[in-house]
């Protein structure tokens, strides 16, 4: 199984009135072409601010070292022209609210066409058949009607496929989902991870997803990340991390799953 | 969407009636004399007579008001035989002083007003839009702290003080332009630039500082927003997330802010026309009201009742075109 | 300006106690460069609208009094000397023609400008509070009354509407009518404001709560409601001051306001229109007092809703 992505030893820091604060200490891992790796933390621990690394988005200000390495090649330092040309096209990303993420100005189809066009080239009209059809693929009924409608138009889990058939429309190599199911109802998030699991599976990509529940990673990842202020606490396998969790905190987070296990069971098998 | 507009229309019409009915009764109660008044200073006791007489100031208030709305849509006569004057369709009173009616003095007037409005609004525009968007681009810079200290001294300015320092630098001292005067644009197009040119500067200074704030303040917000994140995510231009998801989100309110002011200004800018003596609306009304001439000035607080509430309505009809979350459509 | 203390604090009051809000305030505001000298500036004008008759005494020019020795008749009453007459014996020269001394009529203008805009404030916030009030405690039919009539007042053309009625009604006292005009069409701008924060205060916890326990409507309005208004009252009002001072200026200017010889410094820039190509400092005076005056209110109203802002986000 090659590496897509290897991330060693990742600090991102701030330049606060303070002096400067590390939002991420030293983080490494890596995610093979076709595997989801879910990072696990509270708010503050750091999982947003190494998603926003990869994707060479992190606000201004940020400092970063250490190593982010998309199929063998360098990302960090790389000038933002090139990480351009990667994000959408090689990298992409969905976001936890999708009614804030998505521009209420303009329809999702218009939305979805401008990706694809950024990357891609070719005509309106071209374009406007691709975003026809990833709508459709995420699951949303009548996708020639809805492709012009606007995102207030659709309800929180519609939105959140839109996000999603965007975030594919190039097929990218790495997805990044930073708690896309935290904003939505527990039934509707049931969906939307199967959809996201069942679309991984088909299209080869690689996944990295962030969530603060680990009840969610279970049933998605085959590695996982548990991160605390900043710090990477525990690294393996979905199975070791449940089964023998070796840090203390991680062991904490493990009690506070409420009783939805077998719920979670019963949708993956 | 129609049920809507008439709506709307209905809202209009019945404000237009309530200003038509505070300003009649202002006028034609609450000042001591109203036939003193309208006859103005160079006035004989004939005359007082005889637009008594024409106004019919013996008849019940209720009488006269309707006289006043009937004058509106279906014209009116004033007197009687010889003294008989006619006024008519939309008749928004009879200038005494002037021996015209106002609705035609209000006609002539009312492109010198549009002119100065339209040259101001471009400009300000312009100005107040570009220096509040590289102020939001460029913010916590030099360049920033000084457009923004400049628009708060901008707006401070009363705009009379300006346009007499402007007059005496650039007329008086300098001579780089001349006396503005009133000239069509078909006689002589660069007099006519140079003359409106200082009314449109006085005039737009103040909005041109407002609305750099306001552009800037919005844009910041904007460019917060997450949905700028994920364009950035997307892999668009610089260019493209600036122009089609900052911009527009941000510049839709003061559309509507612009349409509103906009508005309020066709019916006539009072002090900039007076300053440099164009015969606009505006300055009609201070000249009506240094003569005491009140049908005109009862006329032009009724035209400019009617531009901005028709403006307001205008501007959101606009909003549901611009704002596809007001926009009334059925999903 | 400083926040007096609220002392009968009800417990169980969510805001932090006034006197470190207004503390934390004041220590911001001092920290402001451009705050601290607009309050200087505010302060000298006050000190001398208040001392005007010391002036004159000083001086010995009051405000009407003619000096014909100060203008050159023969050149149509221009002031003698440069800069319109500046002078050891007339501070800021003299008004051409009739030679009155321009200090003194700033210092009596400045009282008839500050008086009127601070009396239309006090107006404008009294009725934009109770009313405002009014629509949010009571809302039903009280509310639907209040804000029709607000959409009324905010949809007419003020500036041409107050012109109209000044022009129309007889001279009487002119400050008086000012006053009034500008506060009946200001103080729904204010209201609007003052009926949205109530709506959302009336339905929180400890109002209810202390509906629950007895409060009687007076005890509700001024001690639960009032003093968390306290803050958005004084930064909207704080904000409205300059917009009254130049519209006070403004319809003097156009000769509907105070009405002569009482000297308003609209009144002298507006009577200084035909002299401005021979004797600019005629209007240059009275205008950069005017401006200055404006923009410190101004910059002291955007630092204080800066400075509250800033103590509602930590």
């Amino acid at each position: 199984m090659s590496e897509l992505l290897e991330v060693e030893d990742l600090t991102v820091t701030f330049r606060t009135t303070r002096g400067p604060v590390d939002v991420v200490k030293g983080v490494s891992f890596t995610v093979a072409g076709d595997e989801t790796v879910g990072i696990v933390g509270e708010s503050g621990s750091g999982k947003s601010m190494t998603s926003l690394a990869i994707m060479g988005l992190l606000p201004k200000g940020a400092r970063t070292a250490g190593s982010i390495r998309l199929n063998g090649a360098e990302l960090l330092g790389r000038p933002d022209r090139e990480l351009r040309r990667l994000r959408g096209d090689q990298l992409s990303m969905i976001f936890q609210d999708p009614l804030s993420s998505l521009n209420p100005y303009y329809t999702v189809g218009l939305q979805i066409e401008e990706m694809y066009r950024a990357h891609r080239g070719g005509t309106r009209k071209a374009a406007r058949q691709v975003a026809i059809a990833a709508l459709g693929q995420v699951g949303l009924p009548e996708p020639e009607r809805r492709v012009d409608h606007y995102p207030h138009q659709f309800s929180g889990g519609q939105r959140q496929r839109v996000m999603i058939a965007m975030a594919l429309v190039c097929e990218p190599a790495l997805l990044i989902a930073d708690e896309p199911t935290t904003a939505l109802d527990v039934t509707v998030q049931a969906q939307i991870l199967r959809l996201l699991a069942d679309l991984r599976r088909q299209s080869g990509t690689g996944m990295v997803f962030i969530t603060h529940d680990l009840a969610v990673i279970s049933s998605i990842a085959t590695r996982v990340l548990v991160m605390r202020r900043g710090e990477q606490v525990e690294y393996g396998t979905a199975e070791q991390v449940f089964a023998e969790p070796r840090h203390d905190y991680t062991r904490m987070l493990l009690e506070s799953i409420p009783r939805i296990d077998d719920e979670v069971e019963e949708m993956t098998a | 969407m129609a049920r809507y507009v008439a709506g709307r229309l209905a809202g209009v019409v019945l404000i237009l009636f309530l200003v038509c009915l505070f300003t009649f009764i202002i006028f034609f109660t609450l000042s001591p004399d109203p036939a003193v008044m309208i006859c103005g200073k160079t006035c004989t006791p004939e005359r007082i007579d005889q637009i008594r007489d024409v106004l019919g100031l013996n008849q019940p208030l209720v009488t006269q008001f309707l006289g006043f709305l009937t004058g509106i849509f279906a014209g009116r006569d004033y007197g009687s035989g010889a003294n008989l004057i006619h006024c008519s369709a939309p008749c928004l009173g009879y200038s005494f002083q002037t021996n015209q009616s106002v609705w035609d003095m209000v006609v002539e007037r009312l492109p010198v007003s549009a002119t100065v409005a339209i040259g101001a609004a471009v400009l300000w525009l312009l100005v107040g839009i570009l220096a509040g968007l590289l102020s939001a681009v460029k913010e916590g810079t030099w360049w920033d702290r000084t457009a923004m200290g400049l628009a708060l001294g901008g707006s401070s300015v009363p705009n009379y003080v300006l346009a007499l320092a402007l007059q005496y630098v650039l007329v008086v001292q300098l001579q780089v332009l001349p006396f503005p005067q009133a000239v069509a644009f078909g006689d002589d197009p660069v007099l006519w630039f140079q003359s409106y040119l200082m009314p449109w500067i006085v005039l737009a200074t103040g909005y041109a500082c407002l609305y750099a704030r306001l552009t800037r303040a919005n844009v910041i917000d904007t460019l917060a927003e997450n949905f700028m994140r994920t364009a950035r995510s997307k892999g668009l231009s610089p260019a493209l997330t600036m122009r089609r998801h900052a911009l527009r989100p941000a510049l839709t309110p003061i559309a509507t802010i612009f349409g509103m002011d906009f508005a309020a200004l066709l019916g006539g800018a009072l002090i900039t026309e007076t300053v440099f003596g164009l015969n606009g609306v505006g300055k009609m009304a201070a000249d009506s009201i240094a003569k005491n001439d009140q049908p005109v000035i009862m006329a032009v607080t009724l035209l400019a009742a009617f531009f901005v509430v028709v403006g307001n309505v205008v501007v959101d009809l606009v909003y549901t075109r611009l704002d596809p979350r007001v926009r009334i459509t059925t999903p | 300006m400083t926040v007096a203390a609220h002392p009968q604090q009800v417990a169980g009051t969510p805001a932090a106690p006034p006197q470190t809000t207004g503390r934390r305030v004041r220590d911001a505001l001092l920290r402001d460069r451009a705050a601290v000298l607009s309050t200087a500036y505010l302060a000298l004008i006050v000190l001398m609208a208040i001392g005007a008759p010391l002036i004159s005494a000083i001086t010995g020019h009051g405000p009407n009094e003619f000096d014909t020795a100060a203008v050159n008749t023969d050149l149509g009453g221009v002031p003698h000397g440069a800069l319109g007459g500046i002078s050891a014996e007339h501070l800021l020269g003299v008004e051409p023609q009739n030679g009155r001394d321009i200090l003194a009529r700033i210092a009596y203008g400045a009282r008839v400008s500050l008086l009127i805009a601070a009396a239309a404030t006090a107006l404008t916030t009294l009725l934009g509070v109770v009313l405002g009030m009014l629509a949010g405690f009571y809302q039903g039919w009280v509310d639907q009354v209040i804000c029709r009539v607000m959409d009324f007042l905010m949809a007419f053309p003020a500036l041409i509407f107050m012109i109209a009625i000044l022009s129309s009604l007889p001279q009487g006292n002119r400050s008086v009518l000012l006053v009034v005009v500008i506060s009946v069409f200001g103080w729904p701008y204010l209201a609007r404001v003052v009926r949205g924060q109530t709506l959302t205060l009336v339905n929180r916890e400890f109002v209810e709560a202390a509906r629950a326990s007895g409060a009687s409507t007076e005890q509700l309005v001024f001690k639960e409601i009032l003093p968390n208004l306290r803050s958005s009252l004084i930064v909207m009002t704080t904000l409205a001051v300059p917009g009254y001072v130049g519209t006070e200026a403004g319809l003097s200017f156009l000769g509907v306001g105070v009405a002569p010889p009482t000297p308003s410094w609209g009144q002298m820039i507006s009577s200084s229109v035909g002299w401005y190509a021979v004797d600019p400092m005629y209007f240059a005076i009275p205008g950069t007092f005017l401006f200055l005056t404006v923009l410190s209110l101004t910059v002291l109203g955007d630092r204080l809703r800066a400075a509250f802002d800033a103590g509602e986000a930590s």
